[in-house]
């Protein structure tokens, strides 16, 4: 699904994309609320209601990692890789981990 | 605070504040130790009314120390008790002693789970580092030394871990081991506050001082409150005249000894294995380093208050000046340059002498605010608006002198190198042969030059053919490298190196320079990834900052508005952001409920330290399926943020409250009771047998009253509160202990539950002194000239009218300052009189004594100069 056909889902499932509406964390900006919406809408179908809170779960988990700059295991992030096929994200921003920043001093 | 500064800059400005302690110590007779008797008048002058711990201050030094580390958690429980035994020894308290262990609130959890993800990630290299080095030792072929199998994790020091739950155990042993058999206990009370009542420990100690000043209290109790720096802020803002902070005096640039062997000297990566050097003959000085035993200090606030007075005295103001509302106003603007809860303003930093510049504004602005800036604990937020843009107007110079200071180090610091690599590398020409230099002072060196005009020549010739060969080298490279070859490459075929820390390269440049041009936009950028047009989301900032300033406050005065607030951002806005900002906070969510304290653990640790938890609970955080799992990443990003050390930013996802809930409900049926630690839980109270109160308390178990009670006054020094029965009390009784190196008790003292005194929903503390509050004055009065008619005199400690020892002149003449003061005028004479000629021994007296109108004193006879 292309942005488009996210919009297009959105009109017709009004309820749904309120509902969605309601996970927004108030310490996300515009951009980084925008992907993860998508990210829920798209996988939202794949859930019911009781699971929802896994698929939250697993927004936060795609968006830290984009937006924040953590790591999770490997098969966690390849999960939510796929799941988050599709979406574009422009001009994310870089990080240095922690373990990164350890290395490279030990390096020295 | 957690400001780290905040203590080193306040005790340079203000250094009458702090006073040393005197601490007696024991006496050892024929091989036995005779305790201290605490009953005995305070050595420090001065009788302390209630000793407040918190227990945090004691025990995260107490468990890892860097000196010998205690091997398990039971000595631990004993360092423990031996330091509050300390304590107790240099302040003495009289009518209470009250022991509050920290279960945090929401808002510090962001802080607490920054703090444990990285003490989990450190503890894990160090481990590593640790096998790393024992493998080269072995190489090397020595025995590195035996291996420390348990390696004490500090993030075990968290509300709701066993160790807590037993630590809260240890302590009521020792308090009823202490109670029945130490007279210095036997007329105290002794207040309890464990890990399961919620609440940071000084914050618990704050609402107790609170709640205590009804009409009962005594408006003069003398407060005694250990801790870190935090309790700073706090002491003033109970407005008690007499509080006074005890803590361990730093000394910086203290050795520390090598992780792996644990001895001093070298750092673990230079460990060689070797095995400790005995101290003394029989080793008996193992222990005892050149470092003495760790000091205490007081810190002194009614002196603060005095010096406070004099800063903030303002004249001229549109309102009338009440002294307790501006140190209010102190106290709020020292929260903008830190605190636990809020990331501190990027503009504002205590060591570019910040808070002298918040308080130069305030008094600037103060004639335009109208008013004072904040009211018992509620703040004024047009007015604060007002001097945050007068900070906001000064950000741009405060970044532009931080980038000039910067520069200027770093040059200071390339030259310094050059200089000591010059110096290593000795002059640029030595002389050769017979002329070569030489050291004096042995015998028969230097010997003279033999045929010297030889020698010259051959020097000559020497340093010719040298050339020579410099210059056929060169020529080779020009050949070889088929184009230009300098000077440059014969020094490096002689073997100079260059190393890669050259000074002349420049520093890698950071990712975001405050100081130039657009650094508001690549702050915004950067930090935030946001575009700085993007207004809501700079005011969404600015709101949660405002409103973590009103919460911060509010819980200094009246105490936790919520249990859920928290600030959801890692960094802090600008002050020039700070506009319209009155209508930005009314009013906190009323009727919020703290984390339990497993829950508490649930949001604070990493994955790594999931063996503190039940393992159904473990699991949460790492399976797959978990629906909070992105609460646990595996590693997250760190932003030095301009700084080097610990006070880094470490990017972790913030908890989401209900989701947390939400799933470990469904876990909680598996704790098993046991785990019963989880509950919230009350203070206790405590006394010993001979204590006024003791009769009402075993009255009460003995009628099993359900209900609450109220503790009559005047038993209690007009300590107000109520009491319930506790599931577990120490009544008469043996008690034994849960440390197999002490001894079981039979004893007699009581515990029983406690709750503060309530009031009613909505009442506000005031902050103000209660009525017959005596002050104390210690500092020097401004317009005091010496002789005038108000006798003053330095007062060091705490008594005013300290006894003064006086030297009679036997006395001086022993210590040899009359002596000293004769050689002196001889010493002066001499000179003169050698300037005109040189007479003889007896010029001098001639010479003088026209000049000056009184005799010269008699020669001494011991020496005789010419």
């Amino acid at each position: 699904m292309s942005a488009v056909d996210v919009e297009d889902f959105i009109q017709q499932n009004r309820a749904v994309a309120d509902q969605v509406e309601t996970f927004r964390g108030y310490w996300e900006s515009d951009k980084h609320w925008q992907a993860r919406k998508e990210f829920i809408l798209r996988n939202i179908s794949e859930y019911d209601n009781q699971q929802l809170d896994q698929l939250l779960s697993l927004s936060m988990v795609w968006a830290n990692n984009v937006f924040l700059g953590c790591r999770y295991s490997t098969e966690l992030l390849a999960k939510v890789t796929e799941m988050a096929e599709g979406i574009v994200v422009e001009d994310a921003p870089v990080f240095k981990t922690r373990d990164e920043i350890v290395k490279k001093q030990q390096g020295r | 605070m957690g400001v780290p500064a905040f203590f080193r800059w306040l005790s340079r400005k203000y250094p009458s504040i702090v006073v040393h302690c005197l601490e007696e110590k024991g006496k050892e007779c024929n091989g036995v130790r005779v305790p201290v008797d605490t009953t005995k008048p305070n050595p420090n002058e001065v009788e302390f009314d209630n000793l407040y711990l918190d227990m945090n201050g004691i025990i995260h030094p107490c468990t890892h120390p860097e000196d010998p580390a205690p091997k398990n958690e039971d000595e631990m429980m004993v360092a423990i008790f031996e330091y509050i035994d300390r304590l107790f020894n240099i302040v003495r308290p009289r009518k209470v002693l009250y022991m509050a262990i920290d279960g945090a609130p929401r808002a510090k959890m962001n802080q607490q789970r920054s703090r444990r993800f990285r003490a989990s990630k450190e503890g894990v290299e160090l481990v590593e580092e640790k096998h790393r080095i024992r493998e080269e030792i072995i190489q090397r072929g020595y025995l590195p030394p035996e291996e420390i199998k348990e390696r004490f994790d500090s993030n075990c020091i968290t509300p709701g871990t066993e160790f807590m739950d037993n630590l809260a155990h240890c302590l009521r042993y020792y308090v009823a081991d202490r109670l029945s058999n130490d007279p210095g206990w036997k007329n105290i009370v002794v207040f309890l506050s464990d890990a399961s009542v919620p609440g940071e420990g000084e914050h618990k100690i704050m609402d107790f001082i609170r709640r205590q000043r009804q009409p009962n209290h005594d408006p003069n109790t003398h407060h005694c409150l250990c801790g870190a720096d935090d309790l700073i802020m706090l002491g003033l803002a109970t407005h008690e005249p007499n509080f006074t902070i005890i803590r361990e005096e730093f000394k910086p640039n203290k050795p520390r000894p090598c992780a792996l062997c644990g001895q001093m000297g070298h750092e673990i990566k230079d460990c060689q294995g070797a095995s400790r050097v005995k101290q003394g003959q029989h080793d008996e000085f193992a222990d005892t380093g050149p470092a003495a035993e760790q000091e205490f200090i007081f810190i002194r606030l009614c002196v603060l208050r005095e010096y406070l007075a004099r800063e903030l005295t303002m004249a001229s103001l549109p309102f009338p000046f009440d002294f307790e509302r501006s140190i209010d106003d102190w106290v709020f603007m020292c929260f903008f340059v830190g605190n636990d809860f809020l990331p501190h303003l990027p503009s504002l930093e205590i060591r570019e002498g910040a808070i002298d510049r918040l308080v130069g504004i305030y008094k600037d602005v103060v004639h335009r605010t109208g008013g004072y800036l904040t009211e018992n604990g509620f703040v004024n937020l047009e007015r604060v608006e007002l001097i945050m843009q007068a900070v906001g107007v000064a950000e741009d110079n405060i970044f532009r002198k931080r980038k000039e200071d910067d520069e200027n180090f770093k040059r200071r610091m390339k030259e310094k190198r050059k200089r000591m690599k010059a110096e290593q590398q000795g002059p640029a020409y030595l002389t050769t042969g017979q002329f070569a230099p030489q050291a004096l002072g042995r015998r028969d060196r230097p010997e003279p030059v033999q045929n010297a005009r030889h020698q010259a020549y051959d020097m000559r010739m020497q340093s010719r053919e040298q050339h020579n060969k410099d210059a056929a080298q060169s020529l080779k490279a020009l050949m070889r490298n088929g184009g230009s070859a300098g000077p440059s490459d014969i020094a490096e075929s002689r073997g100079l190196k260059r190393k890669a820390e050259d000074s002349d390269s420049e520093p890698e440049p950071e990712d975001n320079v405050l100081w130039e041009e657009g650094w508001k936009q690549r702050y915004y950028k950067t930090k935030f990834d946001v575009d700085v047009s993007d207004e809501d989301f700079r005011q969404k900032v600015v709101q949660s900052y405002v409103e973590g300033l009103c919460w911060v406050l509010r819980y200094y005065y009246q105490g936790c508005a919520s249990w859920k607030w928290y600030f959801p951002f890692h960094y802090a806005p600008f002050a020039s952001d700070f506009t319209n900002i009155k209508g930005m906070f009314t009013e906190f969510e009323k009727g919020t409920k703290p984390f339990k304290p497993l829950e508490q653990l649930m949001g604070v640790f990493p994955a790594a330290s999931g063996n503190f938890l039940p393992s159904s609970w473990r699991n949460l955080m790492t399976s797959e399926d978990s629906s909070i799992i992105d609460f646990y990443p595996d590693d997250f990003a760190i932003d030095l943020n301009g700084k080097k050390y610990a006070w880094q930013v470490a990017l972790l996802p913030f908890v989401d409250e209900r989701r947390l809930r939400a799933a470990l409900a469904d876990v909680y049926p598996d704790l098993t009771p046991d785990e019963k630690r989880n509950s919230l839980g009350s203070d206790l109270l405590c006394l010993g047998k001979s204590h006024p109160l003791l009769d009402f308390i075993q009255e009460l178990y003995r009628t099993e009253s359900q209900e609450a009670t109220e503790i009559p006054a005047e038993l209690c020094h007009g300590i107000q509160g109520t009491l319930n029965l506790d599931d577990d009390p120490i009544l008469p009784d043996t008690v034994k202990s849960p440390i197999p190196q002490l001894r079981d008790i039979s004893q007699n003292s009581a515990i029983i539950k406690f709750k503060d005194p309530a009031y009613a929903d909505g009442f506000v503390f005031k902050a103000v002194l209660l009525p017959g509050a005596i002050p104390n004055k210690v500092l020097k009065p401004d317009n005091w000239v010496k002789g005038s008619q108000e006798p003053w005199r330095p007062q060091l400690g705490f008594n005013p009218n300290r006894q003064q020892a006086h030297l009679d002149q036997s006395g001086f003449r022993a210590l040899g300052w009359d002596r000293a003061v004769q050689s002196q005028q001889l010493a002066y004479q001499q000179n003169m009189s050698r300037g005109r000629g040189g007479s003889g021994p007896g010029g001098y007296q001639q010479g003088y004594s026209s000049a000056r109108g009184y005799p010269l004193p008699p020669q001494s006879r011991r020496y005789n100069w010419n």
